[in-house]
């Protein structure tokens, strides 16, 4: 479908959930709500018009004010994509897995609990691995994680 | 033999295993001889690239990105360059457009060559690496000719490229593609219906489609299980629309079928460098980009087909000289994943030929 076409689908079919953004350029970009995550994930894959089997990239961010979660998804089938996002509050940040959906998700939703702390339930995998293993510092993709330019060496490098 | 016992044992695979393509550690559980179950262990080379974008202006991210997967660094200009391209509304010259073809393409032909010659490294043979790297010196030569680098370019900006090709590079570039048209038959000559090439990669680490695209898995990878999904063609960027070229594809999904899609991109690839050469229009290289560039609020994820699959990246603005986030997504990144699924149950010399026929490279998964 075109992205037009795309728009006009999902405003009929999904319009209740999804809301178009403004802040979106090119392909489609959505927001939901994240206790719709699952079950609207199920049907944009399941959808026969729509057929988004294709996980492309699923990230967090840090906007400074809070945390969003953002999922570009395409249609292999149909040969169509969008993306959607939702935000969360920073105490307390907890997604549903999508795994069961796109088994793909797995390692990018290690990689925002890793990096971000936003808890993933239902994940089964949650352990440190790009940071290592000793990592105590946080996590260091939030915006409040100072990233120095210039580190002074320790004593005995220097 | 009764009463002797046996039990599962523990190997680890690397770091520093030559067939893991940089630092990559796979814990294997082992019966026998058997790998009953593989747990990868990345984040060797991470440098937090995304991090260090988000302190940098749009146009100092370009040389940090080419860090990212360096063994394509223009595919990485490139797709944070649409990226910043669509949220800014910059239309770049023609002849940009033509010039980052040329590169795009030349860029996947060595990466083809250096993983042409690597796979064979991997599996025991040594000639094709000899091979490979005399040829992609051709490319590696014309890319030292137009930008000064050999292999983190910078070369493709915000608004179009960083300067002209130089006089020479056009009759060099026809030459360098006559050599490699003729040395095509030598490598297939070489390996494609050798006895002991087929027995180490037909029917070894079959990747069903769906599986493949359950996965996330993109490019060479996923089409040599069948599926024709060429964002050249199925999300068309840049030029691409215009140059005449077919998606090869394979049937079985195996190494093997990897191995023959990757062969075949070469030849596609050569064939729209010709037609770009021959198309190549006169005037500005690079559209007018305000110094202190500050694109309009807003979010993108851009994508590209790269020479290991999808090449995406999220990039949010928010007005400023410097963007919020940018998210990148690299083909390795979902072909490891993908590895413990299709390991299972197969030797370690066979994890050697998926690993090297899915092509990953470390520093992409890593970031």
């Amino acid at each position: 479908m075109t992205r037009d076409a795309v728009k006009a689908y999902i405003a009929a079919t999904f319009g209740d959930q999804m809301t178009l953004l403004e802040t979106g350029r090119y392909d489609p970009f959505y927001r939901i709500e994240p206790g719709n995550l699952l079950t609207l994930c199920q049907k944009l894959r399941d959808d026969d018009r729509l057929k988004f089997d294709y996980l492309c990239n699923l990230g967090g961010t840090d906007t400074g004010t809070n945390f969003e979660v953002v999922y570009s998804l395409a249609s292999i089938a149909q040969n169509h994509r969008l993306d959607f996002k939702f935000s969360l509050p920073y105490e307390g940040a907890e997604v549903e897995s999508v795994q069961t959906i796109w088994p793909g998700a797995n390692w990018f939703e290690r990689e925002m609990w890793e990096l971000y702390g936003i808890n993933i339930r239902n994940h089964g995998n949650l352990k440190r691995f790009l940071l290592p293993d000793d990592w105590n510092q946080g996590h260091p993709m939030r915006k409040n994680w100072n990233a120095p330019d210039f580190i002074r060496l320790p004593e005995i490098l220097a | 033999m009764s009463g002797l016992r046996t039990e599962e044992f523990l190997v680890n695979m690397g770091p520093h295993h030559p067939a893991t393509h940089g630092v990559c550690r796979l814990l294997l559980t082992m019966d026998g001889e058997r790998v009953l179950h593989i747990e990868p262990y990345i984040g060797y080379l991470h440098r937090s690239i995304e991090k260090i974008c988000e302190n940098r202006t749009y146009a100092q991210c370009i040389p940090i990105l080419d860090r990212f997967e360096y063994i394509t660094a223009m595919s990485c200009n490139y797709t944070f360059a649409l990226a910043v391209e669509k949220l800014a509304g910059i239309v770049p010259p023609e002849r940009a457009e033509y010039l980052r073809v040329i590169m795009l393409e030349l860029n996947r032909i060595s990466s083809h060559l250096l993983w042409y010659g690597s796979i064979a490294l991997d599996l025991g043979a040594i000639t094709p690496f000899l091979y490979g790297f005399r040829e992609r010196e051709l490319i590696m030569d014309l890319f030292e000719m137009t930008c000064g680098q050999r292999l983190t370019f910078n070369y493709i900006r915000v608004g179009g490229v960083s300067r002209d090709i130089p006089a020479e590079f056009v009759p060099k570039c026809r030459e360098a593609i006559a050599t490699i048209t003729e040395k095509m038959s030598d490598y297939e000559g070489l390996l494609n219906e050798n006895p002991i090439w087929m027995a180490r990669l037909k029917g070894v680490g079959v990747l069903t489609s769906e599986m493949a695209i359950a996965y996330g898995v993109s490019g060479p990878s996923l089409r040599g299980s069948g599926v024709k999904y060429d964002l050249r063609k199925n999300d068309p960027y840049s030029i691409y629309d215009r140059f005449d070229f077919d998606i090869p594809t394979g049937q079985n999904g195996d190494s093997y079928d990897r191995y023959i899609v990757r062969l075949k991109e070469i030849k596609q690839s050569l064939k729209i460098i010709t037609q770009a050469l021959d198309g190549l229009p006169a005037g500005d290289f690079k559209a007018k980009v305000p110094g202190v560039f500050k694109p309009a609020a807003g979010e993108v994820y851009s994508r590209i087909e790269n020479s290991r699959g999808e090449l995406g990246v999220y990039v949010l603005s928010d007005g400023t000289t410097k963007p919020v986030r940018v998210k990148t997504r690299g083909g390795s990144y979902n072909q490891l994943q993908v590895l413990p699924e299709i390991g299972k149950g197969l030797l370690i010399a066979d994890i050697v030929a998926i690993m090297a026929s899915l092509d990953i490279i470390m520093p992409e998964v890593d970031r």
